[in-house]
């Protein structure tokens, strides 16, 4: 069976049945965002690596669990791997330490570990469109946001970490949600007028 | 309701998953039963799920995709192996499907059975060695409950829940199997209205190897280590 242009739920179908083709050309199709999110979050290639490693074979021994329903493949698969690394972060201690924080925004450089210069030719419209939203708030509240999601902090820690009340912070994840909210919203609308010309 | 009884404005940083534990209990109870706030969860869901596309790209080694496939193959003959003392004859598979049939439906009746049945005895053992475990719960699901069925030589086995709070469409419940510190993840699942719902229990290896079961709550789809809340707990160590 010619696997590269099955649709990405078959091929977890595949999987569940043990079908190991179907995992690598999975592999193919999502090693680099699965191994992206997690270098992102634990700042380590190695570890990232280990995690991506991780993710994978959690697919071949999990793609059962998989609801069609609840998610696309590649949410799902990034939802994993946020979740693992974070558990590797937690696992390392390395909650609210200070090596962990990065102040340079990890959501807006352009500067992975490995420097891919191809990777950024290759982007898709779909991260350009979010990266440009994520661009648009202000520092403060692309801090928060990074250490509440990328870093798994709670609103206490945040709290605790920046120096700020905690009412500055709740307000600053909110405000800051809200307003993506609306830029990813508007700009869905925008393409879709513009298809639809 | 008025709108100061919604949790809309914690829905944001829920959804992130910065919320401490009670605030997020909070959360989850309340959007359980409120078509409002779970709509507004949906679409702050979606953001945070396009937000893991805003990092920055990066690629794994070229051997990492080696690597995978050769820790497959080894997770693959450990099954295999494991595996051989339970390959029938091929001209023996009818009868072998027909046996697991008549002992889903022995497992679903003495399910049945067992449940009126058992009252306070944690392990009852029933005809031909089958047992049933009950578990304990814990104080985020202080009203439920919940029993692991398994046959003699545990290779089967069904775990039955009653009464687990629904959760919302972020979270869903994952059994575990434990030995040794490790965990085993079994079934993801979700319970209907009433907090009910069977599963059947998959491991690598006979149940009877494992000590311990648990239920957490887990973030939609399962985890690879239990991450959340315990609900329900028993030991599967022989009595």
């Amino acid at each position: 069976m010619k696997l590269d242009s099955v649709a990405d739920t078959v091929l977890i179908q595949l999987i569940a049945g043990a079908h190991a083709d179907a995992l690598k050309e999975l592999y193919d199709r999502y090693n680099r965002l699965v191994f992206s999110v997690a270098l992102a979050i634990l700042g380590d290639r190695s570890v990232a690596e280990e995690a991506t490693l991780d993710v994978f074979v959690h697919v071949w021994r999990g793609a059962r669990t998989y609801r069609p329903d609840r998610a696309k493949v590649s949410t799902w698969l990034v939802a994993i791997t946020r979740h693992h690394a974070i558990d590797i972060l937690r696992w390392q201690n390395s909650r609210l330490d200070g090596k962990s924080l990065s102040l340079n925004d990890m959501l807006l450089s352009n500067e992975s570990a490995v420097p891919a210069p191809e990777a950024l030719v290759e982007t898709s419209l779909e991260q350009a469109r979010v990266r440009d939203a994520v661009a648009q708030l202000p520092a403060e509240q692309r801090q928060v946001l990074t250490l509440a999601y990328f870093r798994g902090y709670t609103h206490q820690q945040i709290a605790e970490v920046l120096e700020q009340p905690l009412g500055t912070v709740k307000t600053r994840i909110r405000l800051a949600m809200q307003k993506l909210r609306q830029m990813l919203m508007d700009e869905h609308q925008v393409s879709d007028k513009s298809e639809g010309t | 309701m008025s709108n100061d009884l919604h949790v809309l404005e914690l829905l944001p940083a829920y959804v992130l998953g910065s919320l401490d534990e009670e605030e997020a209990r909070s959360v989850s109870e309340h959007i359980a039963g409120c078509y409002l706030c779970r709509q507004e969860l949906d679409s702050f869901q979606g953001v945070a799920d396009q937000l893991l596309l805003a990092v920055p790209e990066a690629r794994p080694s070229a051997d990492l995709k080696i690597r995978l496939l050769e820790r497959i193959q080894s997770a693959n003959v450990k099954q295999s192996t494991q595996q051989v003392s339970w390959n029938f004859p091929r001209r023996l598979l009818p009868v072998g499907a027909l046996a697991g049939l008549l002992l889903i439906l022995l497992l679903a009746f003495s399910n049945f059975l067992l449940w009126q049945r058992i009252n306070n005895l944690e392990v009852l053992t029933g005809p031909l060695g089958m047992r049933a475990i009950a578990l304990h719960n814990t104080d985020i699901a202080a009203s439920a409950s919940g029993f692991v069925i398994m046959g003699a030589d545990g290779q089967n086995g069904v775990l039955v829940v009653d009464k687990l709070p629904p959760l919302d469409a972020t979270r869903e419940y994952q059994v575990w199997l434990v030995r040794d510190s490790s965990y085993t993840g079994g079934s993801v699942f979700s319970v209907d209205e009433t907090g009910y719902r069977g599963v059947r229990l998959q491991a690598p290896e006979s149940l009877l190897s494992y000590s311990a079961v648990w239920v957490t709550i887990e973030p939609a789809g399962g985890s690879l280590n239990p991450t959340g809340e315990q609900v329900l707990n028993g030991s599967l160590f022989n009595p």
